[in-house]
């Protein structure tokens, strides 16, 4: 069962190391467009929303791929872009209902999350545990006990309200 | 490009007068002889600041600069520094922040902007990597910090901008006006948001999309694994993220080094309303990070009803202790609030908290009385006095209009009072009560910026969990004294090594949590950290030598503009009361005898407190020395 990425956004403090650490092990730099993750901030309310690939059962992304670059990985289930066949179109970049993928000026690619050949490291630097990469028939489940610890006191302040 | 990673390799000149802007490479030697954030500040301000020139001149020039491993994923590689003439202390001013401005200014392709002149009307200035351009702030000028940050993101249609911003406070010439981010960071001392609105610029946006090369990528990624483990391991950390800075309370509290009504005491007895474990119950929602940092210090608070119901970037322990223990507050739900307000209207908590203080002790012994409040009471504790306070000193109204001046100049004003002000050189001490532990009482005095614990940092003789760091840091033979905060012994040893230490630190771009408290990287992290991100081979001993410099420059701006050992002292209150409470009861603090110890390890004048001429030689100073 391959593994898929999962994001926990309330656990996220916005660090950006995820993104950082992305680009620096694909591409020796650090420039968050060659980062297939990206931190969205939202300073108002403290949230910092990690964005990256959700590697989709019906990827709009290799629908729309003319040339078929983007196939999906045998082992990890990741789309992959082969930049061999890639003519840079940007297709992809405008199918992705997600913006998942980023097209970097310089490179003159489309940036995208491979999952690390099945290893992340965003995962792995990640100091908040915001980003796990778990079998997807339970991943969630750990979510879901996180947040049911929360339902006690939602059910007094329900009560409460009644009274 | 002569750099091999870490540097933009280019500074930006704005004149704000004649609103031109010149790029210019960013020389390799001096790169080498100074870093770059407070290294680079120190030189390349020395040079561009006229002696004796008002603070608040169009001749004062405002510098920010990030360091070479701002923008990396180096732990807390979040920093910038900005510095001028000090208008709090007339002679060296610095402040630095954390955030995401610093980064985005390196990745836009700078390493620093250096603002000289003054603006004929309001402006802001807008970087779009290489598009530099000077923009009306007409819409903004009058704005609270985060609605003009907000706005300008609107304005360039682009959420993606991190800016820096003065509010009101600067506006207004609010002494101890700071600096703001996007996040709520502040560069928040020397009035460094004062200068800023003395020049008419309102705020600096930036967006950057470039790439940030290191020297050798693959060594660096090793080493950063090295180095987070380092961090992620310390005991420190932990609570570092559980609570923040909020900790310090407990701990000072129980030490007797919370400063307390002014600074009377370092006991509060009202502390536990303030304490972390009160703030994490009922205020906290989460920790908050800055760029690429995992001490995660910042929090995110709440104050879900009642008067001071408000939602943001919450208090750390400073701005706890300055509007808490110092004005006897300790309704916690009010110190958020107040806090929000400072951010808001954009001044420095400490010294907000300082003068407000300063005045209630005044009130108290008869020195200001209700005919210069204009009736107002000035009541230990009185959280609705300090709210209204806080409004009144942005506006400039009333006794406001006395208290925007700062806790030294209202005294003087005053022509009363100057016994009750606790500062050096013009500038608040912060809340690190110095009769509790000597270290931090001749830092304060020595400190280049005026009062100021962060510029020595000494903090190992704080308690037992860093009785590995002390013997890392200074050896066996300085034992056991060092370690021992009521003595005076060897501790000016302990700030000369911290100053040279520190400042390094600080030219690099990167924070003192995590290289200083907790202590987790130290010299021979960073030299790996030059090696793999710069290229340069540099020895610990040469590490130490631009460290010294760099002090040693700060210091000639002092004397140059007439600062001697008379001026490295600290208030009557603290060297000759002995303190009333606590483990430090009958202590004071022996700053005399320290003062010598640290001379003589610096290699200055013991009597002028100027650096020799021999030191300067040594250390490259000699074209500088020429410029008193
Ligand atoms: S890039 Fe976008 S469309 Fe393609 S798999 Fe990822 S999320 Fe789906
Ligand atoms: S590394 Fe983790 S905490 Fe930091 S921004 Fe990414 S997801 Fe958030």
């Amino acid at each position: 069962m391959p593994k898929i990425l999962v994001v926990d956004a309330g656990k996220c403090v916005g660090c950006r190391d995820c993104e950082l650490i992305c680009s620096a092990q694909h591409y020796q730099t650090f420039k968050s467009s060659l980062s297939g993750v990206a931190t969205i901030k939202f300073d108002e309310i403290s949230r910092d929303v990690p964005m990256v690939c959700q590697q989709c059962e019906k990827p709009a992304c290799q629908a729309v791929c003319p040339v078929n670059a983007i196939s999906r990985d045998e082992e990890t289930a990741a789309l992959v872009t082969n930049y061999d066949l890639c003519i840079g179109c940007k297709a992809c970049v405008s199918a992705c209902p997600f913006g998942a993928i980023h097209f970097d000026d310089e490179e003159k690619r489309p940036i995208k999350c491979d999952l690390c050949d099945g290893d992340p490291d965003c995962v792995k630097i990640c100091p908040s545990e915001a980003l796990k990469y778990e079998e997807a028939d339970r991943a969630t489940m750990a979510k879901r006990r996180e947040s049911i610890v929360h339902l006690p006191e939602l059910l007094k302040l329900i009560t409460r309200e009644k009274e | 490009m002569a750099f091999k990673g870490g540097y933009a390799g280019k500074l930006l000149y704005v004149d704000l007068t004649k609103e031109k802007i010149e790029k210019v490479p960013l020389d390799e030697d001096l790169a080498k002889k100074y870093i770059g954030g407070a290294g680079l500040a120190a030189k390349l301000l020395f040079d561009l600041i006229p002696k004796g020139i008002d603070p608040l001149s169009p001749s004062n020039v405002l510098g920010f600069f990030v360091g070479p491993l701002t923008g990396t994923l180096f732990p807390q590689a979040s920093r910038y520094t900005v510095a001028a003439k000090n208008p709090l202390t007339n002679a060296w001013g610095e402040a630095h922040s954390a955030g995401f401005w610093g980064p985005e200014l390196k990745l836009a392709g700078y390493d620093g902007i250096i603002f000289t002149g003054k603006a004929k009307r309001p402006v802001y200035l807008y970087i779009d990597n290489e598009e530099v351009e000077i923009c009306s702030a007409k819409g903004l000028w009058g704005m609270k910090t985060f609605e003009a940050m907000d706005k300008v993101t609107q304005i360039h249609n682009d959420p993606q901008i991190e800016s820096v911003a003065i509010g009101p406070a600067g506006e207004n010439l609010v002494r101890f006006a700071g600096i703001f981010t996007r996040n709520g960071r502040v560069a928040a001392r020397s009035g460094m948001g004062l200068v800023m609105g003395s020049k008419n610029l309102k705020l600096i946006a930036v967006r950057g999309t470039k790439g940030l090369d290191v020297a050798q990528p693959d060594e660096y990624l090793d080493s950063v694994k090295a180095w987070y483990d380092k961090v992620l391991s310390h005991p420190y950390t932990e609570g570092r993220v559980k609570y923040g800075t909020t900790e310090l309370i407990d701990m000072m509290q129980s030490i007797g080094r919370l400063p307390t009504y002014n600074m009377r005491q370092g006991v509060f007895d009202e502390w536990e309303n303030i304490s972390c474990d009160t703030y994490r119950d009922k205020y906290l929602l989460r920790p908050r990070a800055d760029y690429a940092c995992i001490q995660r210090c910042g929090r995110f608070v709440s104050v879900a009803t009642g008067p001071y119901k408000c939602l943001g970037k919450g208090p750390e322990y400073e701005c706890l202790s300055a509007l808490g223990s110092r004005c006897g507050n300790s309704n916690l739900a009010s110190i958020i609030y107040i806090h929000h307000l400072c951010d808001e209207y954009g001044m420095d908590s400490i010294g907000t908290g300082s003068v407000i203080a300063w005045a209630m002790e005044c009130y108290e012994k008869g020195i200001l009385t209700e005919e210069d409040t204009g009736g107002l009471a000035f009541n230990w504790g009185d959280h609705e006095l300090i709210v209204r306070l806080v409004e009144m000193i942005t506006k400039r109204e009333g006794i406001g209009d006395l208290l925007a001046e700062g806790s030294y100049r209202a005294a003087k004003r005053l022509g009363r009072g100057m016994e009750y002000v606790m500062h050096v050189k013009g500038q608040d001490i912060a809340s690190q009560e110095p009769r509790a532990q000597k270290s931090m009482g001749l830092a304060a005095a020595t400190a280049s910026r005026g009062a100021d614990h962060l510029y020595a940092f000494p903090v190992l003789d704080e308690g037992e969990v860093f009785a590995k760091e002390i013997r890392q840091w200074y050896g066996t033979e300085y034992l056991p004294e060092i370690g021992e905060r009521l003595s005076p012994k060897n501790k000016g040893f302990m700030v000369f090594h911290n100053e040279n230490y520190s400042v390094l630190i600080e030219s690099l771009g990167v924070c003192k949590y995590g290289t200083m408290v907790p202590p987790a990287l130290y010299y021979e992290d960073i030299i790996r950290a030059i090696e793999v991100t710069m290229g340069w081979k540099f020895s610990e001993r040469e590490l130490k030598k631009v460290g010294e410099r760099i002090v040693n420059l700060n210091r000639l701006f002092n004397v140059r503009e007439g600062i001697t050992r008379k001026d490295d002292s600290l208030p009557e209150r603290l060297t000759k009361e002995p303190a009333p409470l606590g483990i430090p009861k009958g202590q004071v603090v022996e700053l005399d005898t320290m003062l010598d110890e640290y001379y003589q390890y610096r290699g200055w004048d013991k009597k002028t407190g100027r650096p020799t001429k021999k030191k300067l030689k040594e250390l490259g100073l000699e074209e500088e020395a020429k410029k008193l």
